[in-house]
């Protein structure tokens, strides 16, 4: 199957810190995927990367085998909403498409016409003067219009209200069924993605945690109760992702590799949600009760 | 990309011409005014004549000259506003270039298109620049016709530190320099406000920097030197040139009073039956001593500076677009 | 042509929930053969869901024999559900009413009735694997 975007050891560095450091993943064509994470988990960085406007100071990344960074051709392929989705708050919707019309070289200027139209957005109101709803649909408009083969999204409903989000995902939605376009979103907002997205990409703290495709994650994935639980080997667990323990019990949530051999646990079928709550969770934590003065 | 650069950028352009417009509704009638005067008290005349004999032989010149810069001498004030001018499109044209973009995340947007980032600078700062060179061009002829008169009425010389630097080519370079300046600043400090007070302190502190200290110096000044006595005016004065430094030293060469010359005129005594300029200590086989650059390498001094300020200017564009490649 | 709804606090797979309405509206009645299904893009487009899960819908119920892809036009239905039981449903219907008064003047809740019907629907009748789809 096709690679839409692959990513080898990739990193980027701010300073000392890392972003994003030894992320190596590959997203088939025609997923729908989720890129999870709390923020600053390395999300826009990893994002800013596949669209090119990050050179990586370490590893690689392909989109459809071609490096992005500097490279129009590639760019051609792409289609991107920035965070927040960024417009020319003077310019009006329809100067917004003659733009995109004037800058790219394949330009689909009646598709995003037609679908501002259906939404009916304004072409002749400065888009600063929309809804955030709106904004959101004029930028999502522009870059179908460039028919990608690659839409890129970083967090393009965190800023909506429901009606807003629903919207905008039910239009994204519809255009991807058309198109048979890849997507990567980001989001930190966990509902919604189980239905949207069919592929999952989970960061924290500048690493790839999880990867692959929705549906083997939730069936790979158990959540175990039984008797309290040393280090000892559950037979079929491949891992321990979680676990919390009373003094009699232990809660575990496991990557199961078979059956789970052991019959003094009780295994539980989890959520997408459980699934990416438990890889986002699994931090050390340090407590700060010092700090705030009160006892631990 | 000009569709782009035209949209984006027409309000300013337009605010632009408006400024000039209002600019030259000042300058015009002023200038026409000023001009008329000059013409009317018969000053062609005298500045024709000016290099021969001297304005000091002429009285009616010299009257009609005190007459002339005595009521337009509070016109150089206004002078001072075309002084900012350069800076003004730097803050204003320069500074929110790449500075707006970057604050208001638009770059995310423009610079995923299919453009690449180097076509879209330098389309940007091509056009933009372009604009500013008509416009310096056009303030910078304007103003130096409007100076005309006030030039050759000549009290002021056009060494001044102010005068040299309203007129001729530098405020094309100044101008220049200004915009690519705030270009730079706004890579750098991608936020429009600082940008503006960055762009301001870089733009005054070079221009002070390069005003005080280099255009001194830009080529070797000369020096004369005349006795103290036989002589009623410092010769050089008059013919407009820039005198940097003067003085009076005695016969073995020290310096013996400082800014400043004795003149006395031929057998002059002074009180006590003295010789000339004893009372100040100068002791006989003392002469005159001025450091100077001579009024003809105005124009050479102007190409001078403009050549500097323009050399920045590209200097600091190529800079501001090495730096658009790190921005994300 | 039907429209689908989903129950979002169901916990049975979105594709199941899409499968499982059609088969209802076979059985009903409401789609009968020659029938047009929704289209891909209307369904995810509706419903802000993946379109991928719509196709895997439409596939699976392709591969139940229930429906056929036609490249370029759309999925249509090629049987029905309701077949033989359809006429027999009236008399099966009048039989239920009756136990389930019965059921009621016995004093079972709602509950004991579901839980009684689903245990007994398990330990007599033989596995569908339609109502088996993994989960």
């Amino acid at each position: 199957m096709e690679t839409a975007l692959e990513t080898d050891q990739l990193g980027k560095r701010y300073g000392n810190t890392w972003a994003l450091r030894d992320c190596s993943l590959h997203l088939p064509a025609g997923r729908i995927a989720a890129l999870v994470g709390p923020n600053g988990a390395g999300k826009s960085t990893l994002l800013h990367m596949a669209v090119g406007l990050l050179r990586p100071d370490a590893g690689t990344v392909r989109v459809f085998g071609e490096t992005p960074y500097d490279n129009t051709a590639a760019l051609a392929e792409i289609g991107f909403v920035a965070q927040d989705t960024p417009l020319y708050r003077d310019f009006t919707a329809g100067e917004l498409v003659t733009m995109g019309g004037k800058l790219n070289r394949r330009w689909d200027g009646t598709l995003a016409r037609t679908r501002l139209a259906q939404l009916g957005i304004p072409p002749d109101k400065p888009v600063g003067k929309l809804s955030g709803g709106q904004r959101a649909q004029v930028a999502l408009a522009l870059a179908l219009a460039k028919r990608p083969r690659l839409l890129l999204l970083d967090e393009p409903v965190a800023s909506l209200d429901p009606l807003a989000r629903r919207e905008f995902l039910q239009a994204l939605m519809g255009s991807v069924a058309e198109s048979g376009t890849t997507v990567l979103l980001s989001s930190h907002l966990l509902a919604d993605l189980e239905r949207v997205c069919d592929y999952l990409i989970v960061l924290h703290g500048a690493r790839v945690r999880l990867v692959g495709p929705v549906e083997d994650l939730v069936a790979e994935h158990r959540q175990l109760v039984g008797p309290r639980h040393g280090d000892d080997p559950i037979p079929g667990v491949a891992s321990v992702v979680r676990a919390s323990h009373t003094d009699r019990q232990s809660t575990l949530l496991v990557r199961t590799d078979g059956p789970i051999g052991d019959t003094s646990w009780a295994a539980h079928e989890v959520t997408l949600e459980d699934v990416i709550l438990g890889y986002l969770a699994d931090g050390d934590r340090p407590t700060s009760n010092e700090a705030w003065g009160v006892p631990a | 990309m000009i569709w782009l650069v035209w949209r984006q950028h027409r309000k300013q352009a337009l605010f632009a011409l408006a400024a000039l417009a209002a600019l030259a509704a000042l300058v015009v009638p002023t200038g026409l005014t000023m001009r008329g005067a000059f013409a009317d008290l018969g000053l062609p005349d005298c500045v024709r004549t000016l290099g021969k004999a001297g304005p000091a032989n002429n009285e009616t010149c010299l009257t009609a000259f005190q007459q002339f810069n005595d009521e337009y001498q509070g016109f150089l004030l206004v002078g001072i506003l075309f002084l900012v001018l350069p800076l003004l499109v730097g803050l204003f044209w320069g500074a929110p270039l790449v500075a707006r973009e970057v604050e208001h995340g638009t770059h995310r947007l423009v610079w995923t298109q299919g453009v690449s980032r180097r076509q879209w600078a330098l389309a940007k700062f091509g056009l933009v620049g372009a604009a500013t060179l008509v416009i310096a061009v056009g303030y910078g002829l304007g103003i130096g016709w409007w100076l005309g008169p006030l030039n050759s009425a000549g009290q002021r010389n056009r060494f001044d530190p102010l005068f040299f630097d309203m007129q001729g080519a530098v405020p094309v370079g100044y101008t220049l320099f200004a915009v690519a300046l705030g270009i730079l600043v706004g890579t750098v400090w991608p936020r429009v406000l600082p940008a503006m007070a960055g762009t301001l302190v870089g733009f005054l502190g070079l221009r002070v920097v390069l005003a005080t200290l280099a255009r001194p110096r830009y080529l070797p000044a000369e020096t004369l030197t005349f006795p103290i006595q036989g002589t009623a005016v410092a010769p050089r004065e008059t013919a407009s040139d820039w005198v940097l430094a003067s003085g009076v030293r005695n016969a073995s060469g020290e310096l013996v009073v400082r800014g400043g010359s004795i003149e006395c005129p031929p057998n002059a005594t002074g009180p006590g039956a003295a010789g000339c300029g004893t009372g100040l200590g100068v002791e006989p086989g003392a002469y005159n001593w001025q450091l100077y650059q001579p009024a003809d390498r105005f124009w050479l001094f102007q190409g001078i500076e403009t050549g500097i300020f323009v050399a920045l200017a590209v200097l600091l564009v190529y800079l501001a677009v090495r730096r658009i490649r790190r921005i994300a | 042509m039907i429209e689908f709804v989903l129950d979002g606090r169901s916990k049975v797979n979105t594709y199941v929930q899409l499968v499982q309405q059609v088969k209802q509206a076979l059985r009903v009645g409401l789609l009968s053969p020659g029938d047009q299904l929704p289209k891909v893009r209307d369904v995810a487009q509706a419903l802000a869901i993946n379109p991928n899960t719509v196709l895997k819908a439409y596939r699976e119920l392709v591969i139940e024999g229930l429906a056929e892809g036609r490249p370029g036009v759309g999925t249509f239905v090629t049987r029905t559900l309701a077949g033989a039981s359809l006429p027999n449903q009236a008399e099966l219907r009048a039989d239920l009413v009756a136990w389930l008064h019965r059921a009621q003047a016995a004093g079972l809740t709602t509950e004991d009735v579901t839980a009684l019907v689903e245990t007994t629907i398990r330990a007599t009748l033989p596995v569908d694997p339609a109502a088996h789809l993994p989960a």
